[in-house]
């Protein structure tokens, strides 16, 4: 469904050095920075897929998704979506597509969210049989039946999110790009829209590219993980494995009289090592976990590989 | 239609700009008898004409155009161009100016009248090509606003470029055959500010010529490309500054 082949995109961007001095020197000598937000990267989703794109700020998870969506031009490589290449923004392939982000409101601020969802009706062509039954089950299953005739900025930012969940799944689309969905929510509400957005999969099949910071909505939501670093892959495989590369590691917390310090040691040194630590130190708690999730991935992130 | 007392003003003032204009040929016309080869009452016709130019633009348009380069700056570009819709139609005709439409009927009123003390020889076939060729130059006028507008996807702002349209933008105001030279290729064929409102009055008063229209047809649909071309080259260059 999703195929991508040595897809780059670089940006050119100005540089100046802060205040007025600064500013006249860029008027007549500028200086640029070209930056790589994509360095060649491949991707293959199947349908019914839903992957978690993860990395740090800046790392080009957006810039992906951008491109897969058709915003973005791409500065080399391939990339087919539903057998179109988005860039090209062929209507076809728009009708069967949504991007939602958490930071950038879609909706109409002003008017109550009854009112957008009729102009996506008509731009989107949506037959009304369909529109009917997808606003009633998308209400129903977000719980935001009572919010629709309010406007949308008279709502929580919970609510609002709803709403724009709603605004995009009405077209019922095949191919779902997720732009940190659940930002600024609250727990509870952070909750809501994953317990909607696996049922959503469960039930329709699209394939989706969900990008978080929250690992809690990634190790819920996402059976397979793409971890982004300085434009490249780092790791693109199931959420499970990285648990399992680290098997054979276990992290020690170690409480003394004077200090609490952790670190990370070998299964199979863990008898000797600890004995050497009772009998240097006066220890008064010690703990020994499995390495978790935000660990492995942060060290991912971070070094390249796991640990 | 947000604020009342704006509402108000904002159609106070387009009755001022239209009372100044008529009021300006007005005047130059108690000195000499002929402007660029027309007589007070044809002047009317033609001032008119670009009157009712100017109040459909500002109804349907101007909104749009005012904010197309902030969206395009900020990247909030996005949301248009993932619907399956053409972004520059939706773009272009978002917002409908209600304050406008109300300047709409007043300037119809202006050309209904210009047209009746028309005391020349004039067909139904003269007055219908008038109003093709209005609408016609509506999307002149619109093809030159978007070419200043553009830029900003490469400049990420465009107020030179848009100062320039509306300073250069007084041309369609003037009789074109007052241009020579230089000037006449200029504001006939490269900023083809004279085919808006002039050559439409034209074709009205002094009936139909080959050439004009001619010129007419290919300067309109060349720029029309010309406009299509640079947005599309513009949109590859969108960076859709973001989160």
């Amino acid at each position: 469904m999703i195929a991508v082949k040595g897809l780059r995109k670089t940006f050119t961007t100005h540089i100046k050095e802060p205040g007025l001095a600064g500013s006249l020197r860029a008027l007549v000598k500028r200086e640029t920075v070209t930056k790589e937000a994509l360095k060649s990267v491949d991707l293959e989703i199947q349908q019914g897929e839903i992957i978690g794109l993860i990395g740090a700020n800046g790392a080009g998870k957006t810039t992906l998704v951008k491109i897969l969506a058709g915003i973005v031009h791409p500065t080399a490589g391939e990339a087919t979506v539903l057998g179109f290449k988005p860039w090209e923004r062929n209507n076809e392939y728009r009708r069967q597509m949504c991007l939602i982000m958490g930071q950038k409101a879609q909706v109409w601020w002003d008017l109550p969210a009854l009112d957008s969802f009729l102009l996506l009706k008509e731009i989107y062509q949506i037959d009304d049989r369909l529109y009917r039954e997808n606003v009633e089950f998308l209400a129903e299953t977000l719980m935001v039946k009572d919010h629709l005739k309010t406007q949308v900025r008279k709502l929580s930012l919970g609510e609002r999110m709803k709403v724009e969940l709603m605004a995009a799944l009405l077209h019922r689309p095949r191919v779902i790009f997720l732009d940190e969905p659940t930002i600024g929510l609250d727990l509870s509400a952070q909750k809501a829209v994953r317990e909607f957005l696996k049922s959503y999969q469960r039930e329709f099949r699209p394939v989706t590219i969900l990008t978080s910071h929250y690992m809690e909505d990634i190790k819920e939501l996402c059976p397979r993980i793409v971890i982004m670093k300085e434009g490249s892959f780092v790791y693109d495989g199931p959420l499970a494995e990285v648990q399992r590369m680290l098997g054979d590691e276990k992290c020690l917390s170690v409480t003394t009289r004077e200090r609490t310090f952790k670190f990370t040691i070998a299964r199979t040194e863990l008898a000797a090592r600890t004995a050497e630590i009772f009998a240097q130190n006066d220890v008064l708690d010690l703990n020994i976990q499995d390495p978790s999730i935000e660990d492995v991935i942060e060290s991912i992130m971070k070094n390249g590989t796991a640990l | 239609m947000e604020f009342r007392l704006d509402f108000t003003f904002r159609i106070v003032m387009d009755l001022i700009y239209y009372a100044v204009n008529i009021a300006f040929f007005k005047v130059l016309f108690l000195h000499t008898e002929l402007i660029g080869g027309w007589t007070s009452e044809q002047m009317m016709v033609f001032v008119a004409s670009y009157l009712l130019v100017d109040a459909v633009n500002m109804t349907v348009f101007s909104t749009n155009m005012w904010w197309l380069p902030f969206y395009i700056n900020r990247g909030e570009l996005d949301y248009y161009l993932t619907r399956p819709v053409s972004p520059l139609f939706f773009l272009s005709l978002r917002e409908f100016a209600a304050n406008s439409f109300v300047n709409l009927l007043v300037a119809m009123g202006i050309f209904i009248y210009a047209i009746a003390n028309f005391s020349g020889p004039w067909g139904l076939a003269n007055l219908a090509g008038l109003i093709l060729l209005l609408i016609n130059g509506v999307l002149i006028y619109y093809c030159i606003q978007m070419l200043m507008i553009i830029p900003v996807f490469w400049t990420q702002s465009a107020r030179g470029f848009v100062d320039l349209f509306y300073t250069v933008g007084i041309a369609m105001e003037r009789p074109d055959r007052i241009y020579r030279g230089w000037l006449r290729i200029f504001f006939t064929v490269i900023m083809p500010f004279a085919l808006i409102a002039s050559y439409p009055s034209r074709v009205f008063i002094e009936g139909f010529d080959r050439e004009v229209l001619l010129h007419l047809t290919t300067v309109s649909s060349g720029l029309w490309f010309v406009m299509l071309g640079i947005w599309k080259r513009g949109l590859r260059n969108y960076a859709s500054a973001s989160s």
